[in-house]
């Protein structure tokens, strides 16, 4: 039987990508941490249709957008521009999203990614949030949400 | 070997790039599936160059997915040393099975180590047993 995800599942993914392209000697992992320390400038997501339908989101200071693209694409920080924040930010929500729906009923696919630097507001429409992760990456915000879509196909509200 | 490394993230590109690298194989890029096939007929179908002899293939991309560049190479006999891998978030069975009977060689669900992708490397015979750290 499947479930919804819950944070628990979150950590668990994250610690996954952490240690596979972002914490490779185990010094700087993510921290979880109460949901008050959350910021997000930039937001990555992906959309998952199908059996199940809604978001898994990826956001976080500009400094942790940063640091991730630094990290994944070997390049200074001072060097980071907008478009490799697009790319690795971007890539990791495709990676953590991917990880998620592995959690969700089958069949489903994911979108490619869309990343964003404006607030998330209004932005997802008729969903609810299913389960969060709030933490800091080398003292930076990171929060990773799965929010379930609310209406059915036809757009009416479930 | 040559071995193309085909991704929309520039990110994976290079990670992935980092661990072929260090075998000795030597790389050409792709951003998607398209990008690799207008290579591989500029180069290999129309032209004298290499056929590589290793595809490291995403999934999920734009113009043409994983899938879709599998299903062209697979038609197309000229390509039929080309070994294929899928490095996908794609983890569902029954994409997995797609995949396979499609005609991809291995599949590697990411996030991996480097050791994650020798290690299959090493299962299809292209690097020795033991190469991973």
């Amino acid at each position: 039987m499947t479930t919804n995800p819950t944070e628990d599942d979150l950590k668990v993914i994250a610690e996954q990508v952490w240690s596979s392209y972002l914490d490779l000697d185990g010094s700087s992992p993510l921290v979880p941490v109460p949901a008050e320390k959350h910021q997000a400038d930039v937001t990555a997501s992906v959309s998952v249709t199908g059996a199940w339908r809604g978001h898994v989101l990826v956001s976080c200071s500009d400094a942790a957008s940063k640091n991730v693209a630094a990290a994944l694409l070997g390049i200074e920080f001072d060097d980071v521009a907008e478009e490799d924040v697009a790319d690795a930010l971007g890539e990791l929500a495709n990676i953590i999203g991917g990880n998620v729906k592995s959690l969700l009923p089958e069949p489903s696919a994911l979108s490619l990614p869309h990343v964003h630097v404006e607030g998330t507001q209004g932005r997802y429409p008729h969903v609810t949030e299913v389960c969060h992760l709030d933490g800091t990456w080398m003292d930076e915000s990171v929060t990773v949400t799965v929010l379930e879509s609310t209406t059915d196909l036809a757009g009416a509200s479930a | 070997m040559l071995t193309m490394v085909i991704d929309d993230s520039r990110a994976m590109r290079l990670i992935l790039k980092r661990i072929v690298a260090q075998l000795g194989f030597d790389v050409v890029e792709a951003g998607n599936g398209q990008e690799a096939m207008d290579y591989l007929t500029a180069n290999v179908l129309d032209g004298e160059g290499e056929i590589p002899g290793l595809a490291l293939v995403d999934w999920n991309m734009p113009e043409m997915n994983g899938l879709e560049f599998v299903t062209a190479v697979r038609a197309e006999p000229r390509l039929r040393g080309m070994t294929l891998m899928m490095v996908t978030t794609e983890s569902e069975q029954s994409q997995i099975v797609r995949a396979l009977a499609s005609g991809a060689h291995e599949y590697v669900i990411k996030p991996f180590t480097p050791d994650a992708i020798i290690d299959k490397l090493a299962l299809l015979g292209l690097v020795p047993n033991g190469v991973a750290a």
